[in-house]
C-alpha cells in the first residue's frame, strides 16, 4: 500500500526546521493534488486497519476474556438483581445494558492498552514517525476495540435469552442493529480522544481502571441517569456514551431512537475532533521532552 | 532460634521487597487510580444500582463493597507476586534458592494482606463521608478484624491463582474472571437468598463470604460473629494450603519439563 508523501526531507549537515523536528507538517508545502489523493485513501485505511486490528484482538483470550466472560458475569448479576426487584421485564434491559457496559470497558482498556501495548512492543516510535497522521493510526485502533467490546453485547443478549429464557421482545429490532452500530462508532472516537490522552500519560491504565464504573453510572448503562445527583446531570449530557446507551435501550425497549444516536454520533465527531487537535499538541510535547517510549 | 529469625527476615523483607518489585500497581498514580478511587467508584454504581432497584439499602451496598474492595490488591497482588516472577525471568533464580517454599511463598501474601485492608479501609470510610452513613464507632474494632481476615483470605486466594502462574501461561485470564465471580458469588452485590443454591454453595468456598455477611452483622450492631469470622479464616487457610501445594507440584513439574522461563 503507498502512502501519503511528505515533505522532503532535510538535507544531511543542515539542522531541521521545528516543524520537521515535530512531523506534525511536511517542509514543503503539499499540493492539493496530494492532499485530495490521502483523503481518498482514509477510509480504506481506517477499513483495513480495524479489519487488522479486530483479527488480532479477537485472538487474544485476554480481550475476548474481558470482552465476553466478564461482561456475562456482569449480566448474570444484572439479571438476578432485576429478578429480585421484582422487574422481570425489564430483563431485556438488564441484559442490553450489561452489554453495553462490556461495550465501554473494551473501549476503555482496549484504548489506554493499546498506545501501552504499542510502547512495550516498542513499535509507537514507528507509528508517531510514520508519514500517515498519527490520530489516522489511532484511530482504527480505537475503533476495533469498540467493535470487539460488540462481542459482549451479543454474548450477554444471548446469555439471558438462552440461560435465564429472557425473551427477546425488541421494540425495534432493525433500529436496534443500526443503534447498536452507531453507538459503537461514538464509542470508538470516545476512545480516540482516551488514546491521545493515554500516549502522554505512561501509566495509561491508572486512569483506565478508575473510569470503569463513573461512566457504567453516568451513562445509564444499567442505572438511569435520573437516580443520580442533579449535578451529574451535564456530565452525562457530556458524554456519547449516555446518547449511545439511550438510544440502544430505547431501541430494545421502545422510546425514540433517532435523536439520542444523533447525539450521541455528533459528540462522537466531536471528541474525535477534539482528539486531533490533542494529538497534535501530546505529539510535540512527547517528541520534545523524550516521552513517548517511557514505560 | 536463630533459625525462626532468618525464617521472619524471608517472610518479611523477602514478601517486602517481592511487593516493590512485581506489584504493577505500587507507583503512586497506578495504586491511587486502581486501589483508591476505583473501588469508591464501583462501590457508588451499585449503591445508586441498588437505590435505583430497591433491593438492599445503602448500608448492605457500602459494607459488601468495602470488604470487596481488598479483592483488586489481593487477588491481582497474589497473582502477580507469582506470575511476574516468570514474565521478568527471575523465577529460576528464586527457584534456586535453598529456602523453604512455604515461608518464601507466605511472605510474598503478606503485604497484599495490608494492602487490601488498607484499600478496604479507606473505601469504607469514603463511603461513609460521601454517603453520609457512619459506622458506629463500637462496631469499628470488629469491622476491622473481619476487613483483616477478608483481605487475609483472599491474599491466600490469590495466592493460588498465582501457582497456576507456573503453569499456565496466562494466568492474568484467570485472575480477571476470579475477581469479576467474586463480585457475583459473595454476596457483596446480589443478595445470597436471591441466588439458586448451587451459586450459593459455590459461594460459600470463596473467599470474602463470610466477611462480607460478618461486616454487615457488625454494622448492625449485632457484635463480632465468630462462626462467621472463623468460616472466613478457615477459607483462607485452605486457599494457601492449596497454593503451597500447587505451588510445589507445579515447581516440581516445571524443573522436570525445564519449563520454568517458557512464556
Amino acid at each position: 500500500m503507498s502512502r501519503p508523501e511528505r515533505g522532503a526531507p532535510a538535507s544531511r549537515g543542515t539542522k531541521p526546521s521545528a516543524s520537521e523536528l515535530r512531523g506534525t507538517k511536511p517542509s514543503a508545502p503539499a499540493t492539493s493534488l496530494t492532499k485530495q489523493r490521502a483523503v481518498k485513501r482514509w477510509p480504506r485505511l481506517v477499513a483495513v486497519g480495524v479489519r487488522t486490528h479486530v483479527t488480532y484482538m479477537s485472538r487474544s483470550p485476554l480481550e475476548i476474556t474481558f470482552a465476553v466472560l466478564v461482561p456475562l458475569v456482569y449480566a448474570t448479576l444484572a439479571v438476578y438483581l432485576f429478578r429480585a426487584a421484582g422487574d422481570p421485564d425489564r430483563l431485556l434491559t438488564a441484559s442490553v445494558g450489561a452489554g453495553l457496559m462490556g461495550i465501554w470497558s473494551s473501549v476503555l482498556f482496549g484504548s489506554g492498552g493499546a498506545v501501552q501495548n504499542q510502547r512495550w512492543l516498542g513499535t509507537l516510535e514507528c507509528l508517531v514517525v510514520a508519514p500517515t497522521r498519527l490520530p489516522l493510526v489511532l484511530l482504527p485502533i480505537t475503533l476495533a476495540t469498540s467493535v470487539v467490546g460488540t462481542y459482549s453485547m451479543v454474548a450477554t443478549v444471548a446469555w439471558g435469552w438462552l440461560l435465564f429464557g429472557v425473551p427477546l421482545h425488541f421494540a425495534h429490532p432493525v433500529l436496534f442493529l443500526l443503534a447498536v452500530p452507531g453507538c459503537v462508532l461514538a464509542l470508538g472516537a470516545m476512545g480516540l480522544l482516551l488514546a491521545a490522552t493515554f500516549v502522554l500519560m505512561r501509566n495509561a491504565n491508572a486512569l483506565a481502571n478508575a473510569l470503569d464504573a463513573p461512566v457504567w453510572l453516568l451513562s445509564g448503562m444499567l442505572v438511569p441517569v435520573t437516580v443520580l445527583p442533579a449535578w451529574t446531570h451535564p456530565l452525562s449530557w457530556a458524554l456519547p456514551t449516555t446518547w449511545g446507551a439511550r438510544a440502544v435501550h430505547a431501541a430494545a425497549s421502545g422510546g425514540p431512537v433517532a435523536a439520542p444516536l444523533g447525539l450521541a454520533l455528533g459528540l462522537g465527531a466531536l471528541y474525535a475532533l477534539l482528539a486531533v487537535a490533542v494529538l497534535g499538541r501530546v505529539e510535540a510535547r512527547a517528541r520534545a521532552a523524550a516521552t513517548l517510549a517511557l514505560t | 532460634m536463630r533459625q525462626l529469625v532468618r525464617t521472619a527476615r524471608l517472610v518479611v523483607i523477602g514478601g517486602g521487597i517481592s511487593y516493590r518489585a512485581l506489584f504493577n500497581w505500587t507507583t503512586p498514580s497506578m495504586f491511587i487510580g486502581t486501589l483508591l478511587v476505583g473501588p469508591v467508584l464501583q462501590l457508588l454504581f451499585f449503591v445508586y444500582l441498588g437505590r435505583q432497584l430497591h433491593v438492599a439499602d445503602d448500608r448492605f451496598y457500602v459494607l459488601g463493597n468495602a470488604v470487596l474492595a481488598s479483592s483488586t490488591a489481593c487477588v491481582y497482588g497474589g497473582t502477580m507476586a507469582v506470575a511476574n516472577e516468570r514474565r521478568y525471568g527471575t523465577l529460576g533464580a528464586v527457584l534456586l534458592s535453598p529456602r523453604r517454599r512455604a515461608p518464601l511463598w507466605f511472605g510474598r501474601a503478606l503485604p497484599y494482606v495490608l494492602n487490601g485492608l488498607l484499600v478496604s479501609g479507606f473505601t469504607l470510610a469514603v463511603a461513609a463521608l460521601v454517603l453520609g452513613l457512619p459506622v458506629p464507632a463500637d462496631s469499628v474494632p470488629q469491622i476491622a478484624a473481619v476487613l483483616v481476615a477478608a483481605a487475609a483470605a483472599c491474599s491466600a486466594f490469590g495466592l493460588a491463582l498465582g501457582a497456576l502462574g507456573l503453569r499456565f501461561r496466562d494466568v492474568f485470564l484467570v485472575s480477571n474472571v476470579a475477581a469479576s465471580v467474586l463480585l457475583l458469588l459473595t454476596g457483596a452485590n446480589v443478595p445470597r437468598a436471591t441466588l439458586p443454591p448451587w451459586m450459593q454453595a459455590v459461594g460459600e468456598a470463596l473467599p470474602l463470604t463470610h466477611a462480607a455477611a460478618a461486616a454487615r452483622r457488625a454494622a448492625a450492631g449485632q457484635g463480632l460473629d465468630t462462626g462467621l469470622l472463623g468460616a472466613e479464616l478457615a477459607v483462607g487457610a485452605g486457599y494457601l494450603v492449596l497454593a503451597v501445594l500447587l505451588l510445589s507440584l507445579f515447581e516440581r513439574g516445571s524443573r522436570r519439563r525445564a519449563t520454568l522461563d517458557v512464556l
